[in-house]
């Protein structure tokens, strides 16, 4: 989640009180706090509610939560007389726009850096990594309306902000390091989306760079902002979030025409929700006006229809408002989830174990009974330790892991014993004798069942003290078995037996071969053996 | 004073007659060894019924080479008497002790060496070296020489003198029991009652025994256990999954759009295979795309079922949550899980690719989300944390949402999972009415904090002494 960097000196002036009472408050509206500085703190909010990431933004939703300023804030949005087209051959491409003339900015330096975080904390969160949306903010004056979003040839160039010499499109995104990080979102097209103005300047290359005429500086009085997009919701959820974050800082906000349509509007929406759904699902009494007021507290305008119904009014920055219970939520935290008398409900159920755990349980108490210590290494391991250490032949049935994080972990496991063996590699510089087992889920193809392995390693471990750990194991589980001579590569010839129960093979004993000790960097002889906890389904 | 054991009192018993005790005629007294005598005097005079004196002497004795001298005299004696008057160096030479003697008899001032060939000066009178040869005991100057030249060995001789104290006699005098002493009692003692008429032998339980270990339940799962011993007290029933889900059931049917940043390959392990979607996939795509049948307005765009069909590792086990609801649809239902899940993580002392997450849900008529902070209260109070406040929380499959948060004495409130009521997204696609409670939580998180684990890694890499040491119960519940 993004890290957002509220400036003291900024926010207490955005929002008319002392900074000890905002951070005091501030974990109750879904604030996580990073860390506490000299001149700021930063903090970290939910995906879902990017009209945080801003000081203004986080400045609008306390003054609501401190009763300082409540209700639905209305913005007003004049046309700004520019114009933008959209070629339509960015259609497949990056066919959606919104824009918008921001002016009388008064960008300190504090501005900036609260402008570029919320620019960047929306690539994140509402852009999905500058695929969905990607952000340019312009200093207007540096160029003429009308604009133009044009799919352009890969050949024309520009110059790229904090560059000085004139790149291609092509350039940019082999060698200029934002081309580089973002070439992936449109390196498959032939044309690519370019932002001119009336004299052909570029203005900006999304999603990957704009262009260094536009540079936002200190000295920016108006901006001109675009927002380009796969979805355009969320395009116009990301101008209508900046558009209102830097109204709150003082600007104010111009429409612009898209193809002959003004955006942004900057109007809210309305719901009408249910009291009675409210009180239902939070369990709490309210009425109508009382839901009403806590609504208030949340920057929603809220006005009572009869007794039971509200009409709500969210405000166009509340792209997380997507259901009525999304609302009962405000209505919640304005409550305060302190304020909450918990209750258990009183209907009564029975609990019950369920039968993979019971006999999982039966096995541990076995098998520790008979003086093994229980491990639970990883499930996820490496066709290494599965099957090469081990000298056996892949399990049909194993999955491997597309994309892999390290070699040693690309398999789910098949078997346990491999992993015990690791283990005992682990604990190497021990002391022996040491006695290890473990049991749990293993995978083939679609299965998910349970094994059991248990392993014996001193200078004694031999064939007759396995068997004998093996013969007690299923004795203690009433299974009732033969043994005939298997032949695991794992395991010595004429010193291993497979594990028969009512025809099928269930499991493996025996001396574990010297050359798998060996692939396992262990120099003394091993004891081993593995069931298939199957046979126990009833 | 410390009861005596057997042997001691039969040396005290001996001492009380002998009145100068040498370990040699106590040994004999006892029937045993100078040694053993020595280690029962050292115990009594700890006790102070004895003392025990030490002497040592230091005794010269010829060596093998010494006792060869001894007999022939000294090389450098034997040569000069060899030859009289003087003798060409090179038939001196011819000598087999010459080699050590020419040099010796020079020193000694015995001969004279001029132009090759050795003269005797006439003056060889014997030496206090050859003295001490003859009679090593006699000791005296030349001994020095003799150990120098290897001939002789110094060797200490420690000996002892035991003697009884006025206590010990004290001691003595008011009696004894001197029954033999036994260790393991037998079969036929114990039948025979002859057990009551034995001496056994006391113990010290002051010294510590040697360490055995048992075998045990991993400290983690038994932590495990313990909250599922919890979680069916409170009368939930337990659910079992497949560690490979469809990413339908553990993304798309709990409203996790398909663009999620968790949907990513960077985030989730991802496997070739492909699932078959259930029946009544299409009020989830419903859902997802326009909200369905819901208030929801959904999350827009098309829903693509191939992506739903994709298989992942479990990144978590509310999937097995939803499909237990869809299969047990009637009220009232409460169910827990504690099982692996996946995120594509690098291993680090905080972080795993795999560990457990302990899941809950409760489905019934009338619960609310204050029933749901009565349930957080009531687990996180049974596995210790009295202490327990909410703050807003967000899942993308629960509204509200809520973030609980212990108090952990030294680090303050810590966030121990998270919790809401399932979206109506969630449940609506398969007609489920009733409001469904839910919660998670890092299992792991828990036996950091309860086991005082710096690095996670040691829950699946175990050190088998941190095994061996840690106490099966330590303590009970947090």
């Amino acid at each position: 989640m993004p890290i957002i960097h509220l400036p003291y000196n900024y926010l207490e002036e955005l929002t008319g009180t002392d900074r000890k009472t905002i951070i005091e408050r501030l974990p109750m509206i879904g604030a996580d706090i990073e860390r506490f500085e000299d001149d700021h703190t930063d903090v970290e909010f939910f995906p879902d509610r990017p009209d945080l990431f801003s000081t203004e933004g986080v400045a609008r939703a306390m003054r609501g939560f401190l009763g300082m300023e409540t209700g639905c804030p209305h913005y007003t949005v004049a046309p700004s007389g520019v114009t933008f087209s959209i070629d339509p051959k960015l259609e497949g491409i990056r066919p959606f726009l919104g824009s918008a003339v921001i002016r009388n900015v008064s960008l300190d330096s504090e501005r900036i850096e609260t402008l570029m975080g919320l620019q960047e904390a929306l690539h994140w969160a509402v852009g999905r990594g500058r695929g969905k949306v990607a952000i340019g903010v312009h200093d207007m004056d540096t160029v003429t309306g009308p604009f133009a979003y044009i799919a352009s040839p890969r050949t024309r160039s520009f110059v790229p902000l904090d560059f000085e010499e004139e790149m291609t499109l092509d350039e940019i995104i082999q060698r200029h390091p934002k081309g580089i990080d973002y070439a992936h979102i449109v390196d498959q097209f032939d044309l690519m989306p370019l932002i001119v103005d009336t004299q052909d300047n570029v203005l900006s290359f999304p999603p990957i760079i704009n262009g260094e005429l536009t540079k936002v500086t200190g000295k920016t009085k108006n901006i001109l902002l675009d927002c380009t997009g796969t979805d355009e919701r969320a395009v116009i959820t990301a101008v209508n979030i900046i558009c209102t974050a830097l109204a709150e800082g003082g600007a104010t906000i111009e429409s612009v025409e898209v193809n002959g349509t003004p955006m942004p509007s900057l109007a809210p929406r309305t719901r009408r929700v249910s009291v009675d759904e409210c009180t239902r699902l939070l369990g709490i009494e309210l009425d109508a006006p009382a839901m009403a007021a806590l609504l208030a507290k949340m920057r929603m305008g809220a006005h009572p229809v009869g007794d039971r119904y509200l009409d709500v009014t969210i405000p166009c920055y509340r792209a997380d408002i997507m259901h009525d219970w999304d609302v009962f939520e405000d209505v919640a935290i304005a409550y305060g989830f302190g304020n909450f008398d918990a209750e258990l409900p009183a209907s009564f159920t029975i609990g019950r174990e369920h039968p993979v755990n019971i006999i999982a349980g039966a096995v541990r108490r076995i098998v520790a009974g008979l003086g093994f210590v229980e491990m639970m290494p990883f499930t996820l391991t490496s066709e290494r330790v599965l099957f090469s250490n081990m000298q056996r032949e892949p399990a049909p049935g194993a999955l491997r892991i597309l994309h892999p994080i390290s070699e040693e972990q690309t398999t789910v496991r098949t078997d346990i014993l491999p992993l015990l063996m690791e283990t005992l590699q682990i604990n190497h510089h021990r002391e022996l004798p040491q006695r290890i087992f473990s049991t749990g889920d293993v995978v083939e193809g679609e299965e998910t069942f349970q094994k059991v392995a248990a392993v014996s390693i001193h200078t004694d471990a031999d064939f007759s003290e396995i068997y004998a750990t093996a013969d007690a194991l299923l004795r203690e589980l009433g299974l009732v078995y033969t043994v005939e001579e298997s032949g695991d590569p794992a395991f010595i010839d004429g010193r291993r037996g497979d594990i028969i129960i009512e025809g099928q093979k269930a499991g493996v004993f025996g001396e574990v071969s010297p050359a798998v000790i060996l692939n396992f960097e262990l120099d003394q002889p091993v004891a081993a053996l593995e069931l298939d906890l199957r046979v126990l389904r009833a | 004073m410390e009861e005596l054991t057997y042997n001691e009192k039969r040396l005290m018993v001996a001492l009380n007659t002998i009145s100068d005790g040498v370990p040699a005629v106590l040994a004999g007294e006892l029937n045993t060894t100078e040694e053993a005598v020595v280690q029962f005097a050292h115990l009594c005079a700890d006790k102070g019924i004895a003392t025990l004196e030490r002497t040592v002497r230091v005794d010269y004795v010829l060596t093998d080479e010494g006792k060869h001298y001894s007999a022939l005299g000294l090389p450098e004696r034997q040569v000069y008497a060899s030859f009289e008057g003087e003798i060409p160096m090179k038939d001196l030479q011819a000598h087999p002790l010459s080699r050590i003697a020419v040099g010796w008899m020079k020193k000694k001032g015995w001969i004279t060496i001029d132009k090759g060939v050795v003269k005797k000066t006439g003056e060889a009178p014997e030496g206090d070296d050859e003295r001490a040869l003859c009679d090593p005991s006699a000791g005296g100057e030349g001994m020095a020489e003799l150990i120098r030249r290897g001939l002789v060995e110094e060797r200490e001789k420690v000996s002892y003198r035991i003697t009884i104290t006025p206590r010990g006699r004290q001691l003595v005098a008011d009696g004894l029991d001197l029954r033999e002493e036994v260790g393991a009692i037998t079969r036929e003692q114990i039948i025979s009652g002859a057990w009551k008429e034995l001496n056994l032998r006391r113990y010290s339980v002051g010294k510590l025994p040697k360490k055995v270990w048992p075998g045990k339940v991993h400290p983690y799962q038994h932590l495990i256990d313990e909250m599922r011993q919890i979680l069916l007290e409170m009368g939930f029933e337990e659910m079992q999954g497949s560690i490979i889900q469809s990413s339908f059931w553990n993304f798309d049917a709990l409203f996790q759009p398909q663009d999620h940043p968790a949907r990513e390959m960077q985030d989730t392990f991802f496997l070739a295979e492909e699932a078959t979607l259930p029946d009544g996939w299409e009020a989830v795509r419903d859902v997802h795309e326009h909200g369905g049948t819901t208030s929801s307005s959904g999350w827009g765009g098309i829903w693509n079922q191939d992506k739903a069909r994709q298989k992942v590792l479990r990144t978590h086990t509310t999937g097995l949550s939803i499909q237990h609801l869809t299969t047990n649809p009637e009220p009232p239902v409460k169910a827990f899980c504690i099982g692996r899940v996946y995120r594509r993580e690098a291993i680090d002392p905080t972080h795993t690719p795999e560990f457990e997450q302990l899941e809950g849900i409760v489905m019934d008529e009338g619960v609310s989300f204050r029933h749901l902070m009565g349930f957080l209260k009531e687990f996180y109070a049974r596995m210790g944390f009295e202490n327990v406040r909410f703050r807003p929380g967000y899942f993308p499959y629960t509204e509200p949402s809520v973030e609980p948060e212990v108090w952990v004495d030294g680090l303050g409130w810590v966030e121990l999972g998270g919790a809401g009521i399932f979206r109506e997204e969630v449940t609506a696609p398969w007609g489920i009415t009733t409001p469904v409670l839910a919660w998670g939580l890092g299992v792991s998180r828990v036996a950091m904090l309860r086991m005082g684990l710096t690095d996670l890694r040691q829950l699946y890499r175990s050190d088998i002494d941190w095994i061996k040491e840690y106490p099966f119960y330590a303590g009970g519940r947090i």
